[in-house]
């Protein structure tokens, strides 16, 4: 695809001249670009990895039988359920997204698999401590936990109203008997244990390259953010109950920081922002970043990939902007 | 030639080349610049990960028809396999270095980013001088009684900022902390009294002994150190201060 060298080459085109313009050390900023895109690559590259490689098990190990005996048909049990199968694959969006087209191909239910995308990154142990690290055992954990689950369980909910799978996945995702691409699907009459394997890791290298790409459009984006758009501006940009959500809604998307440790990044704001912007911050960027929409294009087409990325952002902003707009207790 | 052999042997080079990458970065420390030592297991695996994959393909380059996973539409073209090699272009062509005073002047320094809520730090109970940056910057704000750090000796190093806000004879001693890896990094710093601040290259990487006060910038209250000596040092081989 000739059109990503193309990209690439343009974005480093662009960086060159944002920075000229500036009138700052070309060589500095350059550098800072560089290291702060390899920072996020070599942090995602090994979480992307182990999303695809439980891909390529899934694949072969699993049959669509099993899911459809253990994932509850009804689109509320099927978004719950979705949302909990977060707790059993603690990995940040670069994983979740390959295996979540998988399960699509096994047969997951739509709901239930968007469900999984939104609340995985956050729904997880880990997520879990590094929030209770940051801001100890409070409201603010609680929030960021429930308002997750609920935003995942209605956006899931809102899907299963599409009966068709077919009109919001890519036929990449969907199984074969509704209208998948056949290619994927050829029969490969299962031996040993070793062959299965093999092609068990032959699909995840595969997955790897596919979903790969956009980690590195991604990344590639983040850090030309962080390097060259000063972030006092964009902080400068709001106050008010409103105005200061939509700014560390721009901010999660743009910096696009793994939700293992955002809260972290998010603690810098507590100050500056009020708690419901904060958690805006929280609740909305683990679902939704530069690297993460870039990854969902491989799974949905522009339709479901629309309502993936405005219906969670929609119920946050309601919630969030209703906080700041009570007064505080 | 959705299997062809040179799509495979491709696909097989660059796995490859980006497990000995990351190894690389590994063995020589350099990846301390990118990401919290914490996650080195991780890269550890991620690395013998992808050469495990390499491997993999060129164990399969012989092998035809069933055994070959179809590929899809949106699957990348060999063309498009090149983008996973950026990593590894940028790596080579531009020199690798840890973030410095350029980044700085970007992101701000950090109002309370490196503070954990709620607790009291336990690096309050160190001695004076084995006391970070960060150590310091939390204990002027997070301290009971911040005053009280007042008179006590700092022998901390760091990175030289010129702060366009600071007056002459002082400059910045700044350290980025790291949570996760770069993404998250948050500049802090200390403020020295330095005569001869002006002297001191942007970036370069001093150590400064001196009693520390209380000051304030833009209304932020900031750890100052009255300094008695400012000696250049080398880059330590882990520039960041972990949180």
């Amino acid at each position: 695809m000739p059109r990503f060298a193309l990209g690439l080459a343009l974005g480093l085109a662009l960086m060159v001249w944002l920075a000229g313009l500036r009138g700052a050390k070309l060589g500095d900023q350059l550098s800072a670009f560089s290291t702060v895109f390899l920072g996020i690559f070599i942090e995602a590259a090994p979480f992307l990895l182990l999303g695809t490689l439980a891909s390529g098990l899934v694949e072969v190990f699993a049959s669509p039988d099993l899911l459809r005996h253990r994932i509850p048909s009804g689109a509320l049990g099927g978004a719950l359920a979705g949302t909990a199968l977060g707790f059993l694959f603690p990995v940040c969006e670069c994983g979740t997204v390959p295996l979540a087209r998988r399960l699509f191909r096994k047969g997951l239910p739509v709901s239930a698999g968007v469900a999984f995308l939104l609340a995985a990154p956050v729904v997880n142990p880990i997520v879990l401590a590094s929030t209770a690290a940051a801001f100890g055992f409070g409201s603010l954990l609680v929030w960021r936990f429930a308002l997750t689950v609920v935003i995942a369980s209605v956006t899931g909910l809102i899907f299963s109203v599409e009966t068709r799978p077919q009109r919001l996945l890519r036929p990449s995702a969907l199984p074969t008997l509704q209208g998948g691409s056949q290619a994927l699907a050829t029969a490969w009459p299962r031996r040993t244990w070793a062959q299965d394997l093999n092609r068990a890791l032959l699909v995840a290298g595969d997955e790897f390259f596919e979903m790969g790409r956009y980690l590195v459009l991604g990344s590639g984006l983040a850090a030309a953010m962080q390097t060259f758009i000063p972030q006092s501006r964009l902080l400068a940009l709001g106050s008010g109950p409103l105005l200061s959500v939509l700014v560390m809604l721009g901010l999660a998307v743009l910096l696009s920081v793994c939700s293992t440790v955002d809260s972290f990044v998010a603690l810098a704001f507590l100050g500056t922002f009020s708690p419901g912007s904060v958690l805006a911050f929280l609740v909305y960027g683990p679902m939704v970043d530069l690297k993460s929409i870039l990854m969902f294009r491989q799974v949905f087409k522009r339709r479901g990939l629309l309502y993936l990325v405005l219906i969670p952002l929609v119920l946050t902003i309601a919630v969030t902007v209703t906080m700041n707009l009570l007064p505080t207790p | 030639m959705s299997g062809s052999r040179l799509h495979r042997s491709f696909q097989a080079l660059i796995l490859a080349l980006l497990g000995l990458f990351l190894l690389n970065k590994l063995w020589n420390g350099t990846v301390l610049w990118y990401i919290n030592s914490r996650f080195l297991p991780l890269t550890v695996i991620g690395a013998f990960g992808l050469l495990w994959l390499a491997q993999v393909r060129l164990a399969n380059l012989q092998s035809t028809g069933e055994a070959e996973p179809a590929r899809h539409a949106s699957s990348p073209s060999t063309w498009g396999l090149l983008v996973l090699a950026f990593p590894i272009l940028l790596g080579l062509l531009i020199p690798p270095a840890p973030l410095g005073a350029s980044a700085v002047a970007n992101r701000g320094f950090a109002a309370v980013a490196p503070a954990r809520a709620g607790g009291s730090p336990a690096q309050l109970e160190l001695l004076p001088t084995d006391r970070t940056v960060l150590d310091w910057v939390r204990a002027v704000n997070y301290g009971a009684d911040p005053a009280a750090y007042a008179g006590e000796p700092a022998d901390v190093i760091g990175f030289v900022y010129h702060d366009p806000r600071l007056t002459a004879g002082e400059f910045l001693l700044a350290r980025f902390t790291l949570t996760c890896c770069v993404a998250d990094a948050a500049a802090i710093g200390m403020i020295v009294r330095w005569p001869a601040a002006a002297e001191l290259a942007t970036n370069g990487w001093v150590r400064v002994q001196g009693p520390v006060q209380l000051g304030e910038l833009e209304g932020r209250r900031m750890p100052v150190i009255e300094a008695q000596s400012v000696e250049a040092v080398p880059p330590p081989d882990q520039p960041y201060i972990y949180n």
